[in-house]
């Protein structure tokens, strides 16, 4: 019964494993072809070939300032957040302040809140303070969803180091940041880099919170997608989704390659 | 305290500085903030109302969308059980190369925008869809199933979105398992049935539970699907309270709704922790 087995096995459970692996990419399978359709139907399988639904993303400025400000908005959301989120992690690792475990739950509990509510209670109070519709009240609120992830990966690539290397270190007279940075750094380097990744995807995807905090000059590339669809399903849609495929494969295949993604999810995370 | 200990704090206060501002002045405060706008009248500064909260309760209506919420996520738990613990099951008995290559695989699509996957769904499921145009070729139907813009679009868009946690969640508890038990179990005469009902479903019921909560929570909270593959006409709590925000620009109905919303999930979550926890306390006392 437990005989462990590495090549696919074709038994009951194995089919089932198979159709739901099948399930889970059919969506992400399906529309990249439907995009190179030649007519204007938007129908599986494609009929024809052509690459008009990419040329006409060029026709509609909204899709391509959007994402260009969606790219500048993750950038910026996961630098920030990785820059914050790795401090705290040094801070509750190295130091272990009074408290270390409230604090670590306070860094995550953004996290355990649906980021629906996220969204309305931050478009409650920039209203208030006067952020709402602003670029910064959108990179705030985006910093706020990712520096979750950044804390609890360094915290992880924290876990197993050895402060008795930094000791060492500043009793042959390095200084501080010459420690930090020679052997605290590159130890911690692939959880900091994978919590950058991660913190831009979670930015670059993010529908739910950006929702209520986007304007008409402010507005993310799945908010243009989510609106666009409300209103017409053509090929459009396709191509634009397959570009957005084609960028979160690449980062998600650097995420695999450096830090592995089944160590990147925890027992709790969310993206809705 | 030693001044060295004094320092070591302040060190660490220092570098959780700038997070804390964030969790501050991005969550926390907004939090009461919103608190006080959905229970003070007057935009949060006026006397203080329960009526919001009054007007939810006293409406047929909003009951009606909250009860549907909750189906559907009750059915969106099943769906992702039914499905999800096979795959669980496949991925304990396979070798460490497999497990990776299967987490691999169900975890990647997550992190591409659920807009785009439900985008896909669309193209499946719709009226000219690729399962419809299928079956209709194949004579096997005269006239469109009917599999978007309604409750069970939802649930196929949910489960597709949520099935990676309760696979994830029961694996894990399930790697957990002693083989030696399973050997145990076959020496003494087993049969297979009898070998998952007395060992793998027991041992992996702590998987059940953290999947199941996680599932149940994410799917009462979910905007993005049931907006796009639900229609107008499956109004669910989130749909319901953007509305009120954006289109009625009722914020305090909106916040209200919000808490109502957030209520709501933590209070089912406890009753089924309680259930759990009570059934468990019978089983060992009883027993």
């Amino acid at each position: 019964m437990m005989r462990e087995s590495g090549r696919f096995r074709l038994t009951p459970l194995g089919l089932i494993t198979f159709f739901v692996v099948l399930m889970v990419i059919s969506p992400l399978l399906i529309i990249v072809p439907t995009s190179f359709t030649s007519t204007g139907v938007l129908r599986f399988p494609p009929e024809g070939f052509s690459l008009q639904w990419y040329i006409k993303i060029f026709d509609r400025p909204e899709f391509v300032d959007s994402f260009w400000f969606s790219l500048k908005l993750a950038v910026l959301a996961a630098v920030i957040a990785t820059l914050f989120g790795t401090l705290a992690a040094l801070a509750l690792h190295k130091y272990r302040p009074p408290g270390s475990g409230a604090i670590n739950a306070l860094l995550l509990s953004p996290l355990t809140v649906p980021s629906l509510i996220i969204g309305i209670s931050a478009l409650l109070f920039f209203t208030r303070i006067g952020l709402a519709g602003t670029f910064t009240g959108l990179l705030l609120s985006h910093i706020l969803i990712s520096v979750p992830y950044v804390v609890r990966l360094v915290l992880t690539g924290l876990s197993s180091f050895d402060y008795t290397l930094e000791r060492a270190a500043a009793i042959l007279g390095a200084h501080p940041i010459r420690t930090f940075w020679d052997i605290t750094l590159p130890v911690i380097r692939p959880a900091i880099f994978s919590g950058m990744v991660f913190a831009f995807l979670t930015s670059f995807d993010n529908v739910t919170v950006s929702l209520f905090l986007i304007s008409p000059s402010t507005t993310t590339l799945p908010m243009a997608i989510f609106n666009y669809m409300q209103e017409s399903l053509t090929p459009l849609v396709a191509s634009i989704s397959s570009i957005m495929i084609l960028l979160s494969l690449i980062f998600i295949f650097i995420l695999e390659r450096v830090y592995g993604l089944d160590r990147l999810f925890g027992s709790n995370s969310h993206s809705h | 305290m030693s001044k060295l200990a004094r320092n070591k704090v302040w060190a660490a206060l220092l570098l959780l500085v700038p997070s804390f501002i964030i969790i501050f002045g991005v969550f926390v405060l907004p939090m009461l903030y919103m608190l006080m706008i959905s229970v003070r009248e007057d935009g949060g500064t006026g006397a203080w109302t329960a009526a919001q909260y009054k007007l939810f309760f006293q409406d047929p209506y909003y009951i009606e969308v909250l009860w549907r919420t909750v189906r559907l996520s009750l059915w969106t738990v099943l769906a992702c059980l039914i499905l999800g613990y096979p795959v669980a099951m496949y991925m304990a008995r396979a070798t460490p190369k497999m497990r990776g290559f299967i987490t691999f695989l169900i975890l990647s699509p997550h992190l591409i925008s659920v807009v785009i996957r439900n985008f896909g769904w669309v193209v499946i499921l719709s009226d000219n869809g690729f399962i419809n145009n299928t079956l209709l070729k194949l004579g096997l139907i005269d006239k469109p199933l009917r599999l978007l813009y309604n409750e069970l679009g939802v649930v196929i868009g949910l489960t597709d979105s949520l099935i990676v946690y309760m696979v994830l969640a029961v694996a894990t508890s399930l790697y957990a398992v002693d083989a030696s038990l399973y050997k145990a179990a076959g020496i003494l005469g087993a049969s297979k049935a009898r070998m998952f009902f007395s060992v793998t479903l027991p041992l992996s019921m702590p998987g059940i539970f953290a999947g199941t909560t996680l599932v149940f929570s994410l799917a009462m909270s979910a905007f993005v699907t049931p907006a796009l593959m639900g229609g107008t006409s499956v109004k669910v709590m989130p749909v319901i309270a953007y509305e009120k925000m954006m289109a009625a620009y009722d914020w305090s109905l909106g916040a209200a709704l919000a808490f109502l919303l957030l209520g709501s999930t933590l209070g089912l979550v406890a009753f089924f922790t309680k259930l759990v926890e009570t059934k468990r306390h019978k089983e060992v006392f009883s027993s």
